[in-house]
This record gives structure tokens, C-alpha cells and sequence, in this order.
């Protein structure tokens, strides 16, 4: 299957322009947010600015969602636009979301809801928006799309599980067009329960080659692939394999290895030995935030070298273990970049990509 | 692509209307209601639930009622397919649900925002409860691993995306169904919703009030043909089709024209390579609720004649929502095979606007295939045909 388009929001803006400039920008100090029980305390976090998106139309069909729901409606039109696909009734377009953890703020304030009001005061708006597949029903609905409409979550393999499934559909034939997309919010709870179990990144700087002890900067954001079997020739890039929970490819040699490292595990060494001396590796995740939908960010890095043939610099490079890692951005021959993940049982996720 | 029929080699069931086929499809001929008040929480409503009662203790852990319905019925399906030891084979494992993908426990919510501290056990049940991730990893399976949450949906999406799964050759066997707890939080949100039944559900009946929520968990063992001949197992069951198409039309109420519904039957049937006139009968959404149920009525009635039977087993096992997929389609699997469907219990008026009528009594059904809906909250609907191979 083919990546023919890309949208998505994060901390830096909406729209794979403002990603490609992140690339070649590098890190920057993420904001910072006064949690709730944090006795004063800031933390650095990378949060999705909605404030800031230009032209509201989108916005003012779905107004009443979440901020879930919103980052994925806006992503995946965006793919769209930057697909070029336009008029969608007669197309045959499935949407496939992956989420670690879905609308956990509304279903926050859905509790927030019971615990203040009782069982039979709460709001039947938030309830629904609570829902795990009510941002792949909003991106359906605010695009008119009437093909299959899935949410999926895996943790960590959420994404990869997604395109997966994609890759199978498509071959199937029932859809001509897929909208693969990743979806994560920030919220104050799950990072209560992350603190408690990760080390935050008090300067702010995830340093995903540090592999034990690591840190994290929770984010957020959305990010949405247009896939097709066809190429129509403006294609990002061809997606060769997905494979979950194993590698049977992982001697395959490619031009460069992207790993999803981002202190989202307190151990991520099992990455060291995939990687080799002679292929350089990044790791984006310092642009973007820690989310367990991250691989979705570095696949869309991947896509973006692989079509401008230009190869991005880990925006951090910290490198105590010595390895291969890209260090400077330029123009490069790059034919395949395999984008790994692991998860907390140290078993392997690879989605390989390859010019169309 | 494998565009051979999938085989179904095994069944697992444990919902309100028993622990296992066997036992629910006792009750099913008794016409069992086990529908009553709510013991598994407190709470101010009244609204009739259907519990598991009897919950096999050595399968019972704090907090993880979903899990464990779904390894009940795991472990039965994978005794009635005589797959003990998957070694050898890529299994895949994919489930639906809804309550086991949301950490909504309010104790260590209340805790947390009342104190800023919660004891992290429940967090970790959440971390370590990923439906299809603890079932691969307790089989040692090599396939892949997918949670489908699709509210109402998500077991029939679940078994869908398997088949697809299978067609594909990712793997030779998945595990596939779906499952869910009764759970405080839904419970009171599809009551804020006003969709409850203060009685127990009738689908279909012109005087019907709404839904029970029910719990429970249904799975089905699929395979390739060649991956049960290469184990010396066997079945006349098939899963043959499934199709899924979104309405794109609200969040919680379905199209009035139910252009969803339509399409995912027409998938279904095409992937299946049947006519409408094939199907012996449909085992349907059928929650009770006025829109549900006028749609998918309207839309049966147009795709399969007047004289579709059609029953909603709902009046014996409510709403499992996540896990109503799954076991719906072990319900017509199991129908295909023992060649009757019970009545579809609570209904007794047919409604004018309704222009198909479920069925009253045990009915005898000679076909070869039948198919299983589902419709869901944000507008998705799915449809599989199983298939009796050697059937009438």
C-alpha cells in the first residue's frame, strides 16, 4: 500500500508543512502546564494547541467532541487535502483509528459527572464522547466517509496493529482508500499514573538513545495517513511490511532504522540490539512528546525523508551507548527505513517503508 | 488471498443465559430470563440488568470481570476446538470490548481527585488488561494482537477483522469474539441517554421501552482449512462474509434510512458470494430501543422479504455491548448447527412501523447460511454470514 497524503497536529501546528519544519528546526523546549495535586509544580509537556487553527469549519460541524475528537477530525481532513482526494461519496474510504487511551479525559469528567451529581444526574453529551470510538465516528461524520469505521488499541502497538489491518483490507478490496490515523490526549490522571511508573524529563529533553534509565514529556496529537493501493505518482512512499510482536525482516538491510524510544518505557535497551553500526538510526520523539501512538509521528518522519530524499538529524543526540545515529540533516539516497517499536514485554513492532 | 470459507472450529458463550452452549441453549428452550436488579455495584437506578450469576471462582480476580468472561470463553472455545496446545501454528488473537479499554474505576478516581493519591492496582489492571494482549500471551500465540473498541460493535468487527486477518494469511488460526463486564460507568450513561427499559427488553414489540444492559463474553476459534486438516480437526461451521459501513450521520442515533446497515449486509453477502434469498435467517442487533429497532427492522424486511426469520437473543442475555458481537455470532453459528432459533423472547405486538416481525416460537431452520448484526454507537455497522457447510 501506498502513504499518499499526511495530516496531523501536535505541539508545533497543524499540517505535515509544520511537522517537516519541526524536522529540520529540531528541539525546542516543550511548554509547561501547572498540574492538578502538583503542589505549584510545572511540567513540561507538549500539548496540541486547537486555539490556533486556522479556518473553524471542521470545528464548528463537530463543536460539540473533545479535544480527541477534534485532533482527529482535523488530522485526517488534512490528510485528505494533502492527499488530493476530494469528493468522497463515490469512493469506497474506510477509517481505522489506533489510541492507547482513547477519550480518558471525557471519561473523566464523565466520573467527575457520577461522583458530583449521582447515577441519574450526568450528562448524556459527555457520556457519549466518552465513548472509544467516538473520534473515528466524528471523523466519519465531519467527512462524510460511509465506509468500515474502526478503532483499535494495542499500548504500544496500537499504530502498527492499524496499519496492519489496513494493508489487509486494502488487498481484500473493501475499501478503495484508508484513513489510518493515531490519536492521543494529555490529561492530568494518566500522568499522575505515568509519573508514578516513568521518569519525567525535568529539562524538558526526552533522550530516546539513552535507553536505561530513560525520560519522558508527555504529548499529544494526531496523525492521519491517506493509503491506497494505487500510486498516483505523488506517493510519500510505499509501505512495504507492518509486523507485530515480531520482526521475521529485522537483517533486512534498509538505509535507515527510526526507533519510537521515548521514555515511555523505564527500559528501552531491548532497541540495542536491532540496531546496527552501519545504518544510522533517529528517534524523533523530542518534537513531538512521549505518547504510545509516537510510532505514528516517526512513520510520518520516514515518509517525509523517503519522498524529499532528505535525511533529518535527531533533533537530541545524546549518545552514551555509542551507536549509529543520524546526526546531521541533508540530501540522501534513501530507498527503505524500517521504523521499530518495542513494547513492555520487549517484543518488536516494524513497519518498513520503502520509495514508491 | 485466501478466499476460501474460514472454518469455525470452536465456540465459547458465557453470558445471563448460561456458561457455555450447552447451557445456554437450554435456556434458550426454556425461555430463561435472567434479567433482574443490579448486585455487582451500588447505585441509585433500578433499571433491570442480566448478570452472570454463578461466576466460575477459579476464573473470579479483583477488577478484571471482563478478562475473565473472555478466558471463560476462550478456554471453552478452545476445548470444543480441541486446540490445547497451538504450538506450530500462528494464532492471532482479536477481541472487542468497551469497559476493559477505559480505566473508569471510581473508587481510584475519587481517591485521585480528592486527595491526589490513588493506589495504583487499578492503573495497573488497566496497563496489564489489554484483552487481546493477555490472551496471545497466556496461548504463547505468534500472531498478531488486536483490541477492536467499537462500542456496540466491536465483537463483530473483531471477528471481521480476523477473517480479514486469515484472508490474508497473517496467520493460520485467530481467537476472536468479544467481552464485557457490567460496569457502573456505562450503566449510568446509557441511562442519562434515556435509552433503559425500567422492565425487561422486548425487541422488536411495538410497545418496547429500551434496553437491559448485560454482561458476558463469546468467542469463536477460526481457522484456516489447512491449519485444522494439519491437526486432524474438523467443523461444518464457516465464517464467510462480514462487511462494515458507517452511517456518518450522529453519534448515537442510527441513519433513519440505515445506509450503514445496508451496506455492511451487502459487503457481507458479496464477500460471501450469496443472494439474500440464501440466508435462512437473521440473528439481529435487536437491542429494544424505539430507533434501533424501527431501522433495523425497515432494513431487514427490504434486504431478505417480510418472511425473514429473524429473532434478537437480547431478551436472554441484554445488552453486552462490546461482547454482543461475539456472542450473537455464537449464537447463530450455533443456531445453523442445531437447525432451530428460540423465540425471540419479550416480544409479543408487532409494530406497524416495523414491516418484519421477530420470531415467537422455537423455529426450525434448514438453511445454509445466516447472518449476524450489529449496530453501534457512532454510527457503525457490521454484519457476518456464517455458513453450514453440507447443510440443506
Amino acid at each position: 500500500m501506498n502513504i499518499l497524503g499526511i495530516g496531523m497536529i501536535f505541539s508545533r501546528g497543524l499540517g505535515i508543512a509544520c511537522f517537516e519544519k519541526a524536522l529540520q528546526d529540531g528541539w525546542r523546549k516543550p511548554g509547561e502546564i501547572e498540574v492538578a495535586h502538583g503542589a505549584g509544580r510545572n511540567y513540561p509537556v507538549y500539548l496540541a494547541g486547537l486555539e490556533t487553527v486556522q479556518g473553524k469549519t471542521l470545528l464548528k460541524k463537530i463543536r460539540r467532541s473533545d479535544k480527541l475528537a477534534k485532533m482527529s477530525a482535523l488530522a485526517a481532513a488534512d490528510a485528505l487535502v494533502d492527499g488530493g482526494i476530494g469528493g468522497l461519496r463515490d469512493k469506497r474510504v474506510g477509517v481505522i483509528i489506533a489510541t492507547a487511551f482513547g477519550a480518558h479525559v471525557t471519561t473523566f469528567s464523565f466520573l467527575d459527572d457520577i461522583l458530583d451529581y449521582g447515577d441519574a444526574a450526568v450528562s448524556p453529551t459527555t457520556f457519549s464522547n466518552s465513548v472509544h470510538n467516538a473520534a473515528a465516528s466524528y471523523v466519519s461524520l465531519s467527512l462524510d466517509i460511509q465506509g468500515p469505521t474502526l478503532t483499535v488499541t494495542q499500548f504500544q502497538f496500537s499504530f502498527q496493529a492499524a496499519m496492519q489491518l489496513a494493508q489487509t483490507w486494502l488487498d481484500q478490496g473493501r475499501c478503495d482508500y484508508l484513513l489510518v490515523g493515531a490519536v492521543d490526549q494529555y490529561g492530568d490522571v494518566l500522568r499522575y499514573v505515568a509519573d508514578r511508573k516513568l521518569a519525567i524529563a525535568e529539562d524538558g529533553k526526552i533522550k530516546p538513545f539513552a535507553f536505561n534509565p530513560t525520560c519522558y514529556v508527555p504529548g499529544e496529537g494526531a496523525v492521519f495517513f491517506l493509503l491506497s493501493g494505487e500510486d498516483r505518482g505523488k506517493s510519500y512512499c510505499r509501505v512495504d511490511a507492518v509486523h507485530t510482536y515480531d520482526d521475521p525482516l529485522h537483517g533486512k538491510p534498509v538505509d535507515i532504522n527510526i526507533i519510537d524510544a521515548d521514555g515511555m518505557l523505564p527500559d528501552e535497551s531491548a532497541y540495542l540490539p536491532s540496531l546496527s553500526p552501519d545504518i544510522p538510526s533517529a528517534a524523533y520523539s523530542p518534537l513531538f512528546g512521549s505518547m504510545m501512538i509516537g510510532s505514528a509521528f516517526n512513520a510520518a518522519a520516514g515518509a517525509l525523508m523517503i519522498k524529499r530524499q532528505t535525511r533529518y538529524a535527531s533533533p537530541v543526540q545524546d549518545n552514551p551507548h555509542g551507536i549509529c545515529i543520524l546526526t546531521e540533516t541533508g540530501e540522501a539516497r534513501i530507498e527503505a527505513i524500517r521504523c521499530m517499536g518495542i513494547d513492555c514485554s520487549q517484543a518488536k513492532s516494524a513497519i518498513y517503508l520503502t520509495s514508491a | 488471498m485466501n478466499d476460501e470459507a474460514i472454518l469455525i472450529t470452536g465456540m465459547g458463550a458465557i453470558s445471563a443465559a448460561g456458561n457455555g452452549i450447552a447451557e445456554t441453549l437450554a435456556a434458550f428452550e426454556r425461555g430463561a430470563r435472567n434479567g433482574g436488579p443490579v448486585s455487582l455495584f451500588r447505585t441509585a437506578l433500578t433499571y433491570p440488568v442480566f448478570e452472570v450469576k454463578r461466576f466460575p471462582q477459579e476464573y473470579a480476580r479483583e477488577g478484571q470481570r471482563t478478562l475473565d468472561l473472555a478466558l471463560i470463553a476462550v478456554d471453552q472455545a478452545l476445548k470444543d476446538a480441541g486446540l490445547i496446545d497451538p504450538f506450530g501454528f500462528r494464532v492471532g488473537v482479536c477481541m472487542g470490548t468497551t469497559v476493559a479499554s477505559q480505566l473508569n474505576d471510581l473508587a481510584f478516581y475519587r481517591s485521585y481527585r480528592e486527595q491526589g493519591t490513588a493506589p495504583l492496582a487499578p492503573a495497573d489492571r488497566f496497563l496489564k488488561g489489554n484483552l487481546a494482549a493477555v490472551i496471545a500471551q497466556r496461548l504463547k500465540a505468534r500472531g498478531p494482537a488486536l483490541t477492536v473498541v467499537n462500542a456496540c460493535s466491536s465483537g463483530t468487527d473483531a471477528i471481521g477483522a480476523a477473517l480479514s486477518w486469515l484472508r490474508s494469511d497473517l496467520c493460520d488460526i485467530v481467537i476472536a469474539g468479544g467481552a464485557d463486564e457490567l460496569n457502573h460507568v456505562p450503566y449510568c450513561g446509557f441511562a442519562s441517554l434515556g435509552i433503559m427499559n425500567d422492565g425487561l427488553c422486548s425487541p422488536f414489540d411495538r410497545d418496547r421501552k429500551g434496553l437491559n444492559l448485560g454482561e458476558g463474553a463469546g468467542v469463536l476459534v477460526l481457522e484456516q482449512k489447512r491449519a485444522a486438516k494439519k491437526r486432524n480437526a474438523a467443523s461444518h461451521l464457516t465464517l464467510l462474509g462480514y462487511g462494515s459501513s458507517s452511517d456518518a450521520y450522529h453519534l448515537t442515533a442510527p441513519h433513519p434510512e440505515g445506509v450503514g446497515l445496508k451496506a455492511s449486509l451487502q459487503a457481507a453477502l458479496a464477500e460471501a458470494q450469496i443472494t439474500p434469498d440464501d440466508i435462512c435467517f437473521v440473528n439481529a442487533h435487536g437491542t429494544g430501543t424505539k430507533d434501533n429497532d424501527q431501522v433495523e427492522g425497515k432494513i431487514l424486511a427490504e434486504a431478505f422479504g417480510p418472511g425473514l426469520a429473524m429473532l434478537s437473543t437480547k431478551g436472554y442475555t441484554g445488552h453486552t455491548l462490546g461482547a454482543a458481537g461475539g456472542l450473537e455470532a455464537v449464537f447463530t453459528a450455533a443456531g445453523l448447527r442445531a437447525g432451530w432459533i428460540p423465540p425471540s423472547i419479550g416480544f409479543e405486538n408487532p409494530d406497524t412501523a416495523i414491516p418484519l416481525s421477530p420470531v415467537r416460537e422455537k423455529t426450525a431452520v434448514g438453511g445454509r447460511y445466516a447472518v449476524s448484526t450489529s449496530l453501534a454507537f457512532g454510527g457503525n455497522n457490521a454484519a457476518l454470514v456464517i455458513g453450514l457447510e453440507g447443510g440443506a
